[in-house]
């Protein structure tokens, strides 16, 4: 599968660098300023839910080329809990 | 428990493409509908949805073909092998009666196939076993104060001195008062999202009678004769092994085995439409007015022709999303929601054309012609009963963005067993099944791969090119649309593009079908008027207006229905004798 992300190894893994990105894609869903959501609260609590996970699991492994499972955002349910995790595929990866 | 006999449940069946004028066993135990001493013909249907309950002789038919074995994967000693074939055989129970198919038909595959997904070897054993003795089971997943939106499901499981406590009700539950075994969806943690339902089977003879309760059955318009009920449990015990899967993982359990239940239940509704068909087509052959019958006034034949027309799109579609289930499992969450939203639009349309053609007659709840107003009430049932349209493309639009991104144009066309109707598959393997699709939508890539590169015939070529020409302004337009408009809260703009996507979707599906059976033995289908046809209607769907060239071949669509009609032979890609 072709992916447009840079092959794993020549990346410096950044975990504030996904956490920001993390923010601004969920900002985005739900067209308010980033500096409104909180990156320990719950998508959830945002109303994104259990389909919301589908979008998040499909940008994800787009900005990253890694694949993550479909439930991402079920089994990491705040922007820092999905960074840690993110973050932790990434330097393995690496 | 049953003791499994291998050898009559094994039987091969019979090939789709195979002896086409031998019916098929169950309908063949149906025999000629329109015989008014059939025991289980349409008069007799008809009179028992007039009483509102499932008609005992059409039980016992189903239960002398054994059709609880077609629910039973065959590693447990059933029938179900391919997904594909189950939506044939519930199709002919539809033809007959929507109450019965769906109450003593796809309402099993809803409450076994999560089991045979997540279960233990303890509890698949154990359904299998009630199946194949043909008792009822039910699903109790949906809550009436929730509908779709299943994580705010209420009903508790707590965990009790090395047991489960249930306590709760599900409402408007089919056969919920009946069933020998029932599936249930419960809250097993307070946390919002995602990971706080567990699916718990339940024994209803097992638990104590005082803590299971049945409520008073609903009464509905349509499918009149299921028995639609709810359930109560007050703090009713259960054995911790009741748990199918792990606790939290429900959802995806669900959001996994919906897909084949989605499409399968698709191509099963169908038979409803074949019978109407047929029911208007005997109606117009008959009828005389002006000197000719109906059928020969050339607005009721361009009618009826496309009617038959919708019937064979709605089958590639559905056939190749349940053939998909095996060939493509990372990709039919898209593919069975698109279906399960575009096969019941359809439909209804076809009935309500088909329903002025009949006339008068499409009120009359007795004569010859009953049988059509009962399918007509029950049709609409049926689409909403699993899934509506609107939830459907709520469960697609987040994840099309993506494949306008990486798949269209890019991807390349699936193997052609997909569509090779005679072609055997792998069993049905529930794990291979994805909660979202991945970016390789293949189906799709038929559209360029046959419509643009294969396709000689000049009027299909102009056809291929305007569905091409739809393919990249969805790219254009999935790619430009706000990040909002792909969450819940998407507005009517990403709704329309997901219609457009399954409009796009079943042509890909009909062309696919339609170059990948040239060895089909009935020559129609290798011809091009079928597929001619029906990429005409779905670009007329799409706004086109309708292709002067196309009309020669609504002309051949024609003369194979009737010809088919006399036959007997059903309405769809394959055509088998019925009786
Ligand atoms: C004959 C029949 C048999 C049934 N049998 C069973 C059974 O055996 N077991 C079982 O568990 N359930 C059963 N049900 C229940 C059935 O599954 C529900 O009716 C179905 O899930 C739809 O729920 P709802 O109509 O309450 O719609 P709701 O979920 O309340 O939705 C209402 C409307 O809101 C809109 N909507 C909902 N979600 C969205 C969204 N995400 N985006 C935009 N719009 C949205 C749609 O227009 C929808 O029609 C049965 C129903 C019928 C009619």
């Amino acid at each position: 599968m072709a992916t447009s992300a840079p092959a794993p190894g020549t990346r410096i893994v950044d975990r504030e660098e996904i956490r920001s990105k993390l923010l601004s894609l969920v900002a985005s869903y739900l067209e308010q300023p980033v500096t409104d959501i909180q990156s320990d609260v719950k998508l959830v609590e945002y109303g994104l839910d259990s389909i919301f996970a589908l979008t998040l699991c499909g940008d994800v492994e787009d900005e990253y080329g890694i694949e993550v499972k479909s439930t991402l955002a079920w089994d990491h349910p705040t922007v820092d809990a999905i960074t840690d995790h993110l973050y932790d595929t990434l330097t393995a990866e690496a | 428990m049953t003791v499994i006999d291998p050898s009559p449940r094994q039987a091969e069946r019979l090939g789709p493409l195979d002896e086409l004028d031998t019916p098929e066993p169950l309908e063949a135990l149906f025999g000629d509908p329109a015989d008014p001493g059939n025991p289980v013909g349409h008069q007799a249907f008809v009179d028992a949805d007039e009483r509102g309950d499932f008609l005992p002789a059409g039980r016992k038919t189903l239960e002398s073909f054994g059709i609880g074995a077609e629910f039973v994967p065959r590693a447990l000693g059933g029938r179900l092998g391919q997904a594909d074939d189950l939506a044939r055989v519930l199709r002919t129970v539809f033809r007959h009666d929507g109450a019965l198919a769906l109450g003593l038909g796809a309402i099993n595959l809803i409450a076994s196939s999560t089991v045979w997904a997540a279960g233990d070897a303890g509890q698949r054993r154990w359904l299998a076993s009630v199946l194949l003795d043909n008792h009822p089971t039910a699903g109790a997943i949906t809550e009436l104060a929730h509908g779709d939106d299943l994580s705010r499901t209420r009903l508790r499981a707590t965990e009790r001195e090395g047991g489960v406590v249930l306590d709760g009700r599900k409402e408007v539950i089919n056969n919920v008062a009946r069933a020998h075994a029932v599936t249930v969806l419960a809250r097993t943690s307070e946390e919002p999202g995602s990971r706080s339902h567990t699916l718990f089977l339940v024994d209803p003879a097992a638990v104590p009678r005082e803590r299971m309760r049945f409520l008073p059955r609903y009464r509905t318009s349509g499918m009149r004769g299921t028995h639609l009920g709810g359930v109560e449990f007050l703090d009713c015990p259960l054995p911790a092994s009741a748990a199918v899967g792990g606790y939290g993982d429900a959802m995806e359990t669900i959001l996994r085995c919906f897909q084949v239940t989605k499409s399968v239940a698709s191509g099963a509704a169908l038979g409803m439409v074949d019978t109407m068909l047929r029911t208007v087509v005997d109606f117009g052959t008959q009828r005389r007015l002006y000197g000719r019958s109906v059928t020969e006034l050339p607005y009721v034949e361009a009618e009826l022709a496309d009617v038959f027309t919708d019937l064979l799109i709605c089958d590639a579609m559905t056939t190749t999303a349940c053939r998909a289930l095996h060939v493509l499992p990372r990709q039919t969450s898209v593919y069975a929601a698109a279906t399960k939203y575009l096969v019941p639009e359809i439909e209804q349309h076809a009935a309500d054309r088909l329903a002025l053609v009949l006339g008068a007659r499409s009120f009359l709840r007795e004569g010859p012609h009953a049988a059509f107003q009962k399918h007509f009430r029950d049709l609409p049932v049926a689409a909403l009963a699993h899934s509506g349209a609107t939830v459907c493309l709520a469960t697609i639009i987040p994840q099309l963005p993506r494949l306008a991104r990486r798949s269209w144009f890019t991807s390349s066309a699936p193997e052609p067993a997909l569509f090779q109707l005679g072609r055997p598959l792998p069993d049905l393997d529930f794990g291979q099944l994805e909660a979202n699709a991945g970016p390789d939508d293949q189906i799709v890539a038929t559209l360029l791969d046959v419509g643009q590169d294969r396709v000689t015939d000049p009027t299909l070529r102009t056809l291929c090119g305007r569905l091409v020409d739809e393919l990249r302004i969805l790219r254009d337009g999935w790619r430009a649309l706000a990040p909002r408009n792909r969450t819940p809260f998407a507005g009517p703009v990403g709704f329309e593009l997901a219609e457009r996507y399954a409009v796009v979707l079943a042509a890909s599906a009909c062309l696919g079908v339609w170059w990948h059976n040239q060895d089909h033995p009935n020559p129609f289908m290798r011809d091009t008027a079928w597929v001619v046809s029906a990429l005409d209607r779905l670009t007329v769907r799409l706004g086109h207006e309708p292709l002067p060239q196309a009309q020669s071949a609504t002309r051949q669509v024609f003369a194979e229905l009737l010809s088919r009609h006399a036959e007997h032979r059903a309405f769809d890609l394959i055509g088998r004798r019925l009786h």
